[in-house]
């Protein structure tokens, strides 16, 4: 987009037909790679490099279409999950209820945090540079170690048994450095002047800070989110240790029958006894759906925010 | 501009990406029963998705041009995780324990065996793979894997009966005995696994039933039972919390399918009310004050690829084969 | 009255900022509360430096997993960083806006497959082929680290497209204009330009892949021996605790996560090396 832009504003000011510098023929291009061997070499691994990538997605696709929706049934999304039923409509559900607990834990923290670091941080200040080490650390720990963390501060130490508490806190750590990262990245996108105007308006700090900065701040905030969805959504190895393998809905957040499986943990437990592969490629399917789903509200948003700056 | 150019070579990039997909159809709907070299042949035929084990059988024979009666291959080993009940089980009755130099047993398991944490993990790469050999439990085996006769004993539930199928283990439960009494309604789950009806669902889902003439009526109770450990066991633990719940509905049980190990420490730590093992408990557990009892017997099923032509070994090759001495399928008698 | 609620927020975002503080000193102190001690009963070179893993008869030696996590991940690097940036190439100076329309979100799709999958993928199309060729049970060093390799493709694309796109145009422009072709300017021009961007791209992948589980764990083998050549099988420091983890009682579960412990060390020097980087370019 940018780039055509820039090829017009250019054309536009030296008179020359539009594209005129770039319009290279089909043979002048072959008698170029003809010339230059190593551009042709490097022209084909593009190509090559681009069409494994884009391949390997549609072989992976097609891969569990084949396998999984001929095993989607009616009868796995039935309300209650039986070893008859195998349904995934429990586990779908528990997947949006962590996430949203997940969210309504996390995002506040992270979008107050990354207020603090740009609005209120002084520069240079030695508690900010803690706090970005450690988030970059945390942004980086496998999500195995965070499983394991949560197994042992909740399920051992604090007794919380296999609780969609448990799962739910442990997430919202994992998730915590993408929302700070991305709303630190929305909030210096907001432009000085908003906040002088509102200054110079006599507003307060925090008046400025929820009335002007924030609001001005959602989409960026929001493709955060968005992505955290979809950490979330696929997560697994975090998950079976801390929220454990409970088919149904779970009955309290903590303690005996709480424990909830999300899609990802279900079909990893399904898949894992060798009784039910072909559910487990159904729920696949569901999966690979909703993933598509959150990619597409993520796009939708980023193009909104692109617009917006356009 | 180089529109012209971009999009020609895109038309071709996304050419190439259908004809990928075109393999990928077919190497999806045949690759999980039969290697890929195989799945070229009958690319014609639109199969239908996994197990067809006669048609992954039949694509072998044209590949193979003389109807062998013994592989002349590597024999790649499968196993379980050091500390699986199924795999404490398996060494054990295979002799695969033995004494090391200090006298203590120790799993002589090969280092180079692949290792696998699940039980269809094991069955997905036998499947795939013609030289290998691997052990499940015999409640989950289906049509996808082969399971032969050790000593010329077929697997079956009678048989492990009878005791003439030496591969077998128990299913464990385990709890303190006081955190039991606490919970009516555990105690009346426990007695409802041990009673006739009970022992049925477990005979129903491929699993040896233990010997009791105890019937089980419905006693009303009302509470939350909540169970941790095996993940051979918890299939099966899963089936028997769904009928108990029918007769008594104010019940809720939580089954977590964990491991041997971890829901035995569950049990130990009180974290969970009852434990799930697939093997036998060791005294150390034993005497952190835990009851153990036995629920069921199980099988293991030594299971080979389809494909492969042996019907019959021998619990000493079987040995030898898990503990290096032998390594071709040819070597077997 | 207003100036209490200002302090009020104040403190509150101050707070929030220190939850991440927070969360990585509760990991610190439970992971190595459990692991530390886990280590110094094996014995720190025992358990660094041991080649033998065997917890039922007491040997606890991660060696063969260290050295097979540093394999799997040094071949997924070699194998999807190249290709990364090739695609990001593809996808910034080749990729004609219609296409790029659905390029780039078949990349974010490709980030968004959960692990599992990959691995159920690998294990049922990746392992075949692998046998086909180099015999053996297909599942090896060389599976792992091309299925890694495949994993961590969006990461690299995705870091590598955006700092490629940060490159000012007239660095291009100016390579065409002094006759180079397209090929010459985007690689010998805009490439290098965007090179601590690369940089940062390989040491995301290396994360990525160091850290990924599920997938490894279906087609690595999971030998806990040293690998003689690059189809033996191998375990890598996150199969090991998963594989063991169910099953594990006292001191073995505390030695699995000792190599957690293990593990977060390397992310630490991981991480190090990144801010290393940045630092030097800013």
């Amino acid at each position: 987009m940018t780039d055509a832009a820039e090829k017009n504003t250019m054309s536009g000011n030296t008179t020359v037909p539009e594209n005129y510098i770039n319009r290279v023929t089909i043979g002048a291009r072959l008698r170029q790679y003809a010339r230059s061997p190593l551009s042709l070499l490097l022209m084909i691994l593009v190509m090559l490099a681009a069409i494994f990538a884009v391949g390997m997605l549609v072989f992976i696709i097609i891969y569990i279409l084949v396998n999984g929706v001929p095993h989607l049934s009616a009868e796995q999304f039935s309300w209650k999950y039986t070893t008859e039923n195998v349904s995934m409509l429990p586990a779908i559900i528990n997947t949006l209820l962590m996430t949203a607990m997940t969210l309504i834990l996390a995002v506040p923290i992270g979008i107050f945090a990354a207020v603090y670091l740009v609005e209120y941080a002084k520069r240079g200040n030695k508690l900010v540079k803690v706090i970005r080490v450690t988030t970059e650390t945390l942004s980086g720990i496998p999500s195995i170690v965070f499983g394991l963390f949560g197994f042992l501060m909740f399920n051992i130490s604090l007794k919380w048994q296999f609780s969609i508490l448990a799962g739910v806190i442990t997430l919202a750590m994992m998730i915590l450095p993408l929302i700070i990262r991305t709303t630190e990245e929305a909030l210096l996108a907001v432009p000085d002047s908003y906040r002088e105007g509102s200054f110079g308006l006599g507003a307060g700090k925090m008046r400025t800070v929820f009335r002007v900065i924030l609001p001005t701040a959602v989409p960026g905030i929001m493709s955060g989110v968005i992505l955290s969805i979809g950490r979330i959504v696929g997560e697994s190895a975090a998950l079976i240790f801390t929220s454990g393998s409970g088919h149904n809905l779970p009955g309290a957040l903590i303690g005996s029958g709480s424990s909830a499986a999300t899609l990802t943990v279900h079909m990893y437990i399904l898949s894992n006894e060798g009784l039910h592969t072909d559910q487990a490629f159904a729920s696949a399917v569901v999966l690979l759906a909703l993933t598509f789903i959150i990619n597409l509200i993520s796009d939708l948003i980023e193009r909104h925010i692109s617009k917006k700056k356009g | 501009m180089k529109i012209t150019r971009t999009l020609s070579l895109g038309t071709a990039a996304l050419l190439a990406i259908a004809a990928l997909a075109g393999c990928s159809n077919d190497n999806g709907s045949s690759g999980s029963s039969s290697p890929s070299s195989s799945s070229s042949s009958d690319s014609s035929t639109p199969a239908a998705n996994n197990s067809s084990a006669a048609d992954s059988s039949s694509s072998a024979d044209e590949n193979s041009s003389t109807p062998a009666t013994k592989l002349d291959t590597e024999i790649t080993v499968v196993s379980r995780e050091d500390e699986s009940g199924t795999r404490g089980a398996f060494v054990e009755l295979m002799g695969i324990e033995q004494k090391n130099e200090a006298g203590e047993k120790e799993d002589m398991t090969r280092g180079d065996a692949e290792i696998i944490n699940s039980t269809n993990g094991v069955m997905m790469s036998v499947a795939g793979n013609v030289d290998a050999i691997g052990y499940i439990s015999l409640g989950s085996l289906n049509d996808t894997v082969k399971a032969v006769d050790v000593n010329g004993v077929e697997v079956s539930v009678d048989n492990i009966k009878s005791g003439e199928y030496m591969v077998a283990r128990p299913f464990m439960i385990c709890y303190q005995q006081a955190k039991l009494d606490a919970n009516a309604a555990a105690t009346d789950f426990v007695k409802y696994i041990e009673s006739v009806e009970g022992q049925a669902i477990i005979s129903d889902n491929g699993y040896i039933a233990i010997d009791t003439t105890d019937n089980y009526t419905a006693s009303g109770v009302s509470g939350a039972i909540s169970l941790n450990g095996s993940t051979s066991v918890g299939p099966v633990m899963e089936k028997l919390a769904e009928a108990y719940k029918a007769l008594n509905p104010d019940v809720s049980i939580d089954v977590q399918q964990t491991g041997s190990g971890a829901g035995i420490t569950a049990a130990t730590e009180g974290t969970c009310d009852i434990g799930m093992s697939s093997r036998e408990l060791k005294q150390e557990e034993i005497d952190a004050g835990l009851t153990p009892l036995k629920i069921a017997d199980d099988g293991i099923a030594v299971i080979v690829n389809l494909e492969n032509p042996i019907e019959d070994i021998s619990s000493d090759e079987i040995m030898k084969i898990y503990t290096g001495e032998i390594n071709n399928w040819s070597e077997l008698a | 009255m207003q100036k209490a609620i200002e302090h009020i927020m104040h403190a509150l975002f101050l707070i929030c900022a220190c939850v991440s503080i927070l969360a990585v000193v509760l990991i610190c102190v439970y992971l190595f509360a459990t692991g530390v001690p886990a280590m110094s009963e094996i014995g720190f070179t025992d358990f660094l430096f041991g080649q033998k893993w065997k917890p039922s008869s007491g040997y606890y030696g991660i060696f063969p997993m260290i050295i097979g996590s540093i394999l799997v991940t040094g071949i997924a690097v070699l194998i999807g960083v190249p290709i990364g940036i090739l695609c990001a190439v593809f996808m910034s100076h080749y990729c004609p806006a219609g296409l790029y329309r659905f390029v780039k979100p078949a990349v974010n799709l490709l980030a968004g497959i959960p692990s599992i999958v990959y691995g159920f993928f690998g294990l049922m199309v990746i392992v075949p082929i692998m046998k086909s060729i180099f015999g053996g049970s297909g599942k090896s060093l060389l599976t792992a680290g091309i299925l890694l390799g495949i994993m961590i493709l969006p990461t690299v694309i995705k870091t590598t497209e955006a700092s490629l796109n940060a490159v000012p145009k007239s660095y291009y422009e100016g390579a065409l204009a002094l006759g180079a072709t397209h090929e010459r300017s985007v690689f010998f021009a805009s490439l290098p330009a965007a090179k601590s961007g690369i940089l940062a791209a390989i040491i995301l992948g290396v994360g990525r892949a160091i850290g990924e589980t599920m997938a490894v764990i279906l087609v690595a083998g999971n030998q806990t021996i040293l690998p003689e050549n690059i189809t033996s099988g191998v375990r890598t420091m996150t199969s090991n605790i998963v594989i063991e983890m169910g099953y594990a009682t006292g001191l073995h579960r505390d030695a699995l996560i000792a190599t957690a412990v293990v593990l977060f060390v390397f992310i630490l020097i991981i991480n190090l090396c990144f801010s290393v980087l940045k630092r030097r370019k800013d």
